[in-house]
C-alpha cells in the first residue's frame, strides 16, 4: 500500500513536470482567475452587450409581442420630459456632489492626517456616515428636512427663515446633494488621506525653513502632489454616483413632481414596470454619459500631469 | 502679537475647532436617529420638535417588530452579507495573487479590464440579468443575490489584493519553491497567511457594502424569505398611516440596522482605513 502510494506520487510528479515551469504557472493563473472572470462575464459583460441589443426593441413581457423598433426608444427618450429632467438632475447631482465631496474630502483628510490626540477617534467618526446604510441615512435626513417635524426646518424657523425643503423643487435637490455629500465625503477623505500620508515630512520641513506658513505649504506642496490622486478619485466618484438610485428613491421618491428623479431611478422604475426595451435604451444613455465622463477624466488627468 | 500667538498655537486651535465642527456634522443625524427611536410616538409628532426627549421609551422596538417580519429580514441580510463578503473576498484574493505574481501574456489587460468594468453601472445592466435569472431560477434565492453582490465588489477587491500582494517580498515564495514546495503548497502555506490582513479588511468592507445594498435585493428578492433589511425599511416607510410616515418604528429599525456596522467600524477602524488607503495609493 505504502509503496503503491509512493509510486503514484512519483507518477503524477513526472506527469506534471512534462509541463514547463512557465506553463504550470499559466495553468495556475488561469485557475486562480477563473472565478472572478466568470462572475464578471456573467453579470457585466454579457448583460452589457445584451442591453445594447434590447435597446432597439419594444419589449414588455406583460404586453407581447416583442418587436424590433430601431431607434424608436431613443426618439421617445428625446421627447420624454421626465427623462430630460432626470438627466439634467443626474448631471447636477453627479458633478455637484463630487465637487463638494472632493473639497470637503481634502479638508477632512487633512484633519485625519494631522497629529492630535483625538486622531483615532476622528478616523472612527469619519467612518460612520460611510458605513451606515444609504437607506437609513436617506430616511433619517428626510425626517430632519421634514416641513412639519424636522429639526432643520425648526432651527431655520427659529432664525426667522421659513422654508419647506422637500416641497420646493430646488430645495429638494439641494437636500439630496447635502445628504450625498455627507454620506460619501468620508470615503473620499480616506482615499485622499492615503495621498497625504505619501507626502514626505522633509518637504514641509524645507518649506518651514524657507518661511512658508501652513496655508502656503498646503497650496504649493500638498495640493499639487495629491492632484493626480484627487482627479482619479473624482473620476471614480463621478462614475459611481451616476448609478446612485437608493438616495432619491428612499428620500424623496424622485419628488416633488420629478425634480429629484435621476436617470438610475428612471431605469429602476422602467425595470419594475417591465418596460425592458425602454429601460435598456435609458441604460444605453447612461453608458454614453459614462463615456463622456471618461473623456473628461482623461483630459483632466493629462492637464494635471502637464501642470506637474 | 495676535500673529505671534496664532503662529505658536494656531495650528492646534484650528485642528480642534475643525474636529468639533467635523464631529458635530458627522454625528448629529446619527444622534437624531438614535434619540427618535427611544422617543414615544406622540412626542415625535410634536411641533416644535424636542431635541432632548423628556420621556424615553422602548415601545417603538416591539411596535416595529410587530409590523414587519423583522427577524426574518435580519437573518436574510446576514446570509446575504456574510455569503457575499466571503465569496467575493476569496475569489478576489485568488485573482489578486494570480495577477500580481503569475504574470502571463495579457495579464495587465485582464487587470485593466476588471478595473474598468466598474464603469458599467449596476443599475444599467438589470434587464438581461433579470431575464437570465428567470431562466436559471435564481430569482428570490440567496445564492442568486450573493452571486450578484459578490461580482459587484470584486473589481475593487481585486485591486486592493493586487496592490497588497505587490508589497509582499517575493523572496520568501521563491525560497519555498527552491526548497521543493509546489506552487499550490507555497500559496496555501506561505501566501495565504501573509495575506490575512488584506483578507480581514476586505471581508469587513464587503460585508458593510452588502449590508447596505438596496438595488439588487429590491429587484431580485421580492419575497419575504429573501428580502433584506434595506428593502424592509422602505416597505415599512410605505406603511404610511394618515399623512405621516411611521418614523417612530422606522428609527427603531434604523438603529438595529446600524448596530452591526458600528461594531465593525469601532473594532475594525484601522483595518478599514489601511485597506481603503492601500487601494488609493496604487
Amino acid at each position: 500500500m505504502v509503496a503503491n502510494a509512493e509510486n503514484s506520487r512519483t507518477v503524477t510528479r513526472v506527469k506534471t513536470s512534462r509541463l514547463s515551469l512557465n506553463q504550470r504557472r499559466y495553468v495556475a493563473a488561469a485557475l486562480l482567475l477563473a472565478p472572478v472572470i466568470l462572475l464578471r462575464l456573467f453579470t457585466t459583460l454579457y448583460p452589457f452587450v445584451q442591453t445594447i441589443f434590447l435597446s432597439f426593441e419594444k419589449y414588455n413581457p406583460a404586453f407581447p409581442p416583442r418587436q424590433y423598433v430601431g431607434l424608436g426608444n431613443f426618439e421617445k427618450i428625446a421627447s420624454d420630459i421626465v427623462v430630460r429632467s432626470s438627466v439634467e438632475f443626474t448631471l447636477i447631482f453627479v458633478f455637484g456632489s463630487t465637487l463638494f465631496q472632493l473639497i470637503f474630502g481634502i479638508m477632512v483628510a487633512s484633519l485625519l492626517n494631522s497629529r492630535f490626540r483625538l486622531r483615532n477617534l476622528a478616523r472612527t467618526i469619519n467612518l460612520i456616515p460611510w458605513a451606515i446604510p444609504m437607506v437609513v441615512a436617506a430616511v433619517g435626513w428626510r425626517w430632519l428636512f421634514d416641513g412639519t417635524y424636522g429639526w432643520i426646518t425648526d432651527l431655520l424657523h427659529r432664525l426667522g427663515i421659513d422654508y419647506s425643503w422637500l416641497i420646493d423643487p430646488v430645495g429638494a435637490r439641494i437636500a439630496i446633494l447635502i445628504v450625498s455629500v455627507w454620506k460619501s465625503t468620508p470615503f473620499v477623505a480616506i482615499s485622499i488621506l492615503a495621498g497625504l500620508q505619501g507626502v514626505s515630512e522633509e518637504l514641509y520641513e524645507a518649506a518651514r525653513v524657507d518661511g512658508a506658513n501652513a496655508w502656503q505649504s498646503f497650496w504649493s506642496i500638498t495640493l499639487p502632489l495629491i492632484m493626480p490622486l484627487t482627479v482619479t478619485i473624482g473620476m471614480f466618484m463621478l462614475v459611481w454616483q451616476l448609478a446612485v438610485f437608493d438616495l432619491p428613491y428612499a428620500m424623496t421618491s424622485g419628488g416633488p413632481g420629478f425634480a429629484t428623479s435621476v436617470l438610475a431611478y428612471q431605469i429602476q422604475q422602467q425595470v419594475a414596470t417591465l418596460n425592458y426595451g425602454y429601460a435598456s435604451a435609458l441604460s444605453v444613455v447612461m453608458f454614453l454619459i459614462v463615456g463622456l465622463i471618461g473623456i473628461i477624466g482623461v483630459v483632466a488627468f493629462r492637464r494635471v500631469q502637464v501642470a506637474l | 502679537m495676535v500673529g505671534q500667538f496664532l503662529r505658536r498655537h494656531g495650528g492646534r486651535i484650528v485642528t480642534y475647532i475643525g474636529f468639533l465642527i467635523f464631529a458635530f456634522v458627522m454625528l448629529f443625524p446619527f444622534y437624531f436617529i438614535v434619540v427618535s427611536s427611544f422617543t414615544p410616538r406622540y412626542e415625535i409628532f410634536q411641533t416644535p420638535p424636542r431635541y432632548f426627549p423628556q420621556n424615553l421609551t422602548l415601545e417603538n422596538y416591539p411596535n416595529m417588530i410587530a409590523t414587519i417580519p423583522f427577524w426574518q429580514y435580519y437573518a436574510n441580510s446576514l446570509i446575504f452579507a456574510i455569503g457575499s463578503s466571503l465569496l467575493s473576498t476569496v475569489v478576489s484574493a485568488m485573482a489578486g495573487y494570480g495577477l500580481a505574481r503569475l504574470k502571463f501574456p495579457g495579464s495587465n489587460l485582464v487587470f485593466l479590464g476588471l478595473v474598468l468594468s466598474i464603469a458599467l453601472p449596476q443599475v444599467a445592466l438589470l434587464v438581461p440579468i433579470r431575464e437570465m435569472y428567470n431562466v436559471l431560477g435564481l430569482n428570490n434565492t440567496h445564492l442568486g443575490l450573493i452571486i450578484l453582490m459578490s461580482s459587484l465588489v470584486t473589481p475593487f477587491t481585486v485591486w486592493i489584493m493586487v496592490s497588497f500582494v505587490n508589497q509582499i517580498p517575493v523572496e520568501i515564495e521563491e525560497a519555498a519553491l527552491i526548497d521543493g514546495a509546489t506552487l499550490w503548497q507555497t500559496i496555501l502555506r506561505i501566501v495565504l497567511p501573509t495575506m490575512r490582513p488584506a483578507l480581514a479588511t476586505m471581508l469587513i468592507i464587503n460585508f458593510i457594502n452588502a449590508w447596505n445594498e438596496l438595488l439588487y435585493p429590491m429587484i431580485f428578492a421580492t419575497r419575504n424569505d429573501t428580502k433584506t433589511l434595506s428593502v424592509g425599511l422602505i416597505s415599512l416607510g410605505r406603511e404610511a398611516i394618515g399623512t405621516s410616515r411611521p418614523w417612530d418604528r422606522m428609527s427603531a429599525m434604523s438603529v438595529l440596522m446600524i448596530i452591526p456596522v458600528v461594531i465593525l467600524i469601532i473594532f475594525g477602524q484601522r483595518a478599514i482605513v489601511s485597506g481603503l488607503t492601500r487601494g488609493a495609493v496604487k
